[in-house]
C-alpha cells in the first residue's frame, strides 16, 4: 500500500485568548488520511477547524497535541513543503508584479531556473486561460483571474499534492466552473487534491471522499455515495414518458405492499446550471 | 481505496530542495527591490536633490571654503537622515505587509526557511539603501563639485583681474577651497551612512517580527534609533546611579545590550569636516556593522520561527 499523501493522527490544536487562561480548542482530536491520487474534501462551516488543520499540514501552524504527515514526511520540513502546492481562500499576491512574474517568483523560490521555468510558466498561464493577461499587474485581475493565477502558482514545481482552502471563495458561477473543470484536470493528471469548502454542491462534484467536521471534530467520513445514498430509496428519471405509463408505474406501485412514492415531478435545473447556460449561450450569440 | 482512484497514474516524487539557499534569499532580495522601486520610494531623492540644491545656491556673506562645508554638511546630513530614516520605514512595511495580505502564507508554504525570508528581506532593502546612497552622493557630489569648479575659476580670475592679490595668495585659497572640495574620503562618510542604516533595518526586522503593525514598528524603530544615539550619556548616567534597585541596574543593562550605540556610526561628521580616515576605524565599524546584523537576525529568527500564521 503507499504512502497516504495527508496522514492527520490525533490532531489536536487549542489557541489562548489574549493574556487570559482561557482557551479555544480549534481542532479536537482529528484524524484521516487522504490517500495518494484522490481529490478529498474537508467540508463544515465556518470556524469548524478546517482553515487550522491546514495550516498544520502546511507547516505554518504547530499542532497542540498529534501529528500531521504529508507523503510520511512531518509537515512543515522543507522536503515536505516541496511536495505541496497551497492555494488559500482569497490569494493575495503581490499586486506589483505581473502574472508571469508572479509565477516566475514562485517558482524560483521552489529552484526553478531558465528554461525550465520558461516553458513551465508558459504551460500554466496556458492551462489556467491568462496567457492574454500574463504581462498586466495583479493589481488589475478580477477574482476569478486571481484564483487562476494562484492556482497556477500552486503548482509551478509540479507537487504531488495540491491544498486548496476555498477554491472558488467570492467567484462567480462561471469562475467557479473553471476552477472545478481545473481541479478535475488535476486529478485526471495524478495530482493529490485536499480541498477545504463550505460550498457543498462544488465539493458534491469534484471529490472522491469527504469528511465533514464540525467544532473541530471529524463527524463523518467516506466516500461521497457512501455518504449521502439512502439505502432503501430508489429515484428514476424518465424522459418523454406518456402520462398513461406514469399510470401504469403508479398501479404498480399500488399493488406492491410496504411501496410508496414520495416525490414526484418534473427534474430541475440547478440555478447555478441555468446561469452558466444563459452565460454560455450569450457568449456563443456575441461571438457570432 | 477505491479502484478508480487505485488505478491513477502518480506523479513522481518531487527532486530534493537544499536545506539553505543562498538563491532562495536572492529571489526574496530582488522581489523586495522590485517592490520598493515599485512603490515609488524612489521619489524621496528628488526631496533630497531638492535640498541639497538648495544648500548649493544659498549665498552666505563668508569665505568659498566655509560655504563648500556648509554645503557639505547639509548635504551629507541630509544624506543620513534619509538613508536611516528610509531603511526603517521600507523594512516596516515589508513583513508587517505580507502578513495582512497574506502573501506571506504562499511564500512560507514554498519551500522557503523562514530565515531566508528574513534574510532576503533584509537583503533586499540594503540594495535599495545602497542604491539610493550611491544616487545620493551623486548628486552631492555634482553639486559640490560645480561649486568648487565656481569658486576656484573666481579665485583664478582675481589674479587676472588687477593683480590685487599675489600668485601665492590665491594658491592658498585655491588650497582651502579644495580642502573643502570634492575628495575621494567623502565615500567613507557615505559607508558610515549605509552602516547606520543597515543596524537600524536589522533592528526594525526584528521589531516587525513581533509587531502588530507598520505604524508600531516605525515608532519604535525610530525610538530605538533615538536612544542609540544617547547611549554611552544615558548608559553612564544610569548605570553609575547606585540608588537604583537591582531590577532596574539589571533592565538598564539589557537595554544597552539591546539598544545599538548609534553614536559610534557617526564618524561621517569628521571625514564630512576634512578629518583624515583611520581605515583601522572604517573596517572596526564595518565588523560592527556585521555584527549588529548577525545578532538582530538571531533575534529575529527567534521569534520568527515559531510564528503562527
Amino acid at each position: 500500500m503507499s504512502v497516504p499523501a495527508v496522514e492527520v493522527k490525533n490532531l489536536t490544536k487549542v489557541f489562548r485568548t489574549g493574556f487570559s487562561k482561557d482557551y479555544v480548542v480549534a481542532v479536537d482530536n482529528l484524524s484521516f488520511e487522504v490517500e495518494a491520487g484522490e481529490v478529498y474534501g474537508l467540508i463544515g462551516p465556518n470556524g469548524s477547524g478546517k482553515s487550522t488543520t491546514m495550516k498544520v499540514v502546511l507547516g505554518l501552524m504547530a499542532a497542540s497535541k498529534g501529528e500531521a504527515k504529508v507523503f510520511g514526511l512531518e509537515s512543515g520540513a522543507i522536503q515536505a513543503r516541496n511536495e505541496i502546492g497551497f492555494l488559500p481562500e482569497n490569494p493575495y499576491f503581490y499586486k506589483h508584479l505581473s502574472g508571469v512574474e508572479t509565477l516566475r517568483f514562485y517558482g524560483k523560490l521552489c529552484g526553478l531556473r531558465g528554461s525550465e521555468l520558461k516553458d513551465r510558466t508558459v504551460e500554466l498561464l496556458q492551462m489556467v486561460g491568462l496567457e492574454e493577461a500574463a504581462k498586466r499587474r495583479l493589481a488589475g485581475y478580477s477574482k476569478g483571474m486571481l484564483q487562476r493565477i494562484g492556482l497556477a502558482q500552486t503548482l509551478i514545481q509540479n507537487p504531488r499534492l495540491v491544498i486548496l482552502d476555498e477554491p472558488t471563495a467570492g467567484v462567480d458561477p462561471v469562475g467557479s466552473r473553471q476552477i472545478r473543470d481545473l481541479i478535475l484536470k488535476l486529478r485526471d493528471d495524478g495530482y493529490t487534491v485536499f480541498l477545504c469548502s463550505h460550498l457543498l454542491e462544488q465539493v458534491q462534484e469534484v471529490c472522491d471522499r469527504v469528511g465533514i467536521i464540525f467544532k473541530g471534530r471529524m463527524r463523518r467520513e467516506g466516500t461521497l455515495n457512501d455518504l449521502i445514498s439512502i439505502e432503501d430509496q430508489t429515484s428514476l428519471t424518465l424522459e418523454g414518458a406518456s402520462p398513461e405509463l406514469l399510470g401504469k408505474i403508479h398501479e404498480l406501485v399500488a399493488s406492491e405492499k410496504g411501496t410508496t412514492i414520495i416525490d414526484e415531478g418534473n427534474s430541475r435545473t440547478t440555478l447555478e446550471r441555468l446561469f452558466i447556460n444563459i452565460a454560455e449561450q450569450k457568449t456563443e450569440d456575441t461571438d457570432q | 481505496m477505491s479502484e478508480e482512484i487505485a488505478e491513477r497514474k502518480l506523479r513522481a516524487p518531487a527532486k530534493a530542495v537544499k536545506s539553505f539557499s543562498l538563491l532562495r534569499v536572492w529571489t526574496i532580495a530582488t522581489s523586495t527591490v522590485t517592490q520598493l522601486v515599485r512603490m515609488k520610494t524612489f521619489y524621496f531623492l528628488l526631496a533630497f536633490a531638492v535640498v541639497v540644491i538648495a544648500a548649493g545656491n544659498f549665498n552666505i556673506p563668508s569665505t568659498p571654503a566655509k560655504e563648500l562645508s556648509m554645503i557639505k554638511k547639509v548635504s551629507f546630513g541630509s544624506m543620513d537622515l534619509f538613508a536611516w530614516l528610509f531603511a526603517i520605514v521600507s523594512t516596516a512595511l515589508l513583513i508587517p505587509r505580507d502578513l495582512e495580505d497574506r502573501t506571506l502564507y504562499t511564500i512560507l508554504s514554498k519551500p522557503v526557511r523562514r530565515i531566508e525570508y528574513l534574510l532576503g528581506k533584509l537583503c533586499g532593502v540594503l540594495v535599495v539603501v545602497g542604491v539610493s546612497l550611491l544616487a545620493m552622493w551623486a548628486i552631492c557630489s555634482l553639486v559640490i563639485f560645480s561649486r568648487e569648479s565656481l569658486y576656484v575659476a573666481d579665485e583664478m580670475a582675481l589674479i587676472q583681474e588687477d593683480g590685487r592679490y599675489g600668485a601665492e595668495e590665491v594658491e592658498a585659497q585655491i588650497a582651502l577651497i579644495r580642502e573643502q572640495g570634492l575628495r575621494p574620503e567623502l565615500g567613507f562618510a557615505v559607508l558610515a551612512s549605509f552602516f547606520k542604516a543597515a543596524v537600524i533595518a536589522s533592528v526594525t526586522i526584528f521589531i516587525s517580527t513581533f509587531a502588530s503593525s507598520s505604524l508600531f514598528t516605525i515608532i519604535t524603530s525610530v525610538l530605538v534609533f533615538l536612544i542609540g544615539h544617547a547611549h554611552s550619556m544615558a548608559a553612564n548616567f544610569w548605570l553609575q546611579e547606585t540608588e537604583n534597585n537591582l531590577f532596574v541596574q539589571l533592565l538598564l543593562k539589557l537595554f544597552k545590550i539591546l539598544i545599538p550605540n548609534f553614536q559610534i556610526f557617526s564618524f561621517s561628521e569628521g571625514i564630512v569636516q576634512g578629518e583624515a580616515v583611520v581605515a583601522a576605524l572604517v573596517g572596526q565599524m564595518g565588523a560592527l556593522t556585521v555584527g549588529y546584523i548577525v545578532v538582530f537576525l538571531f533575534l529575529s529568527l527567534l521569534t520568527f520561527v515559531d510564528k503562527e500564521f
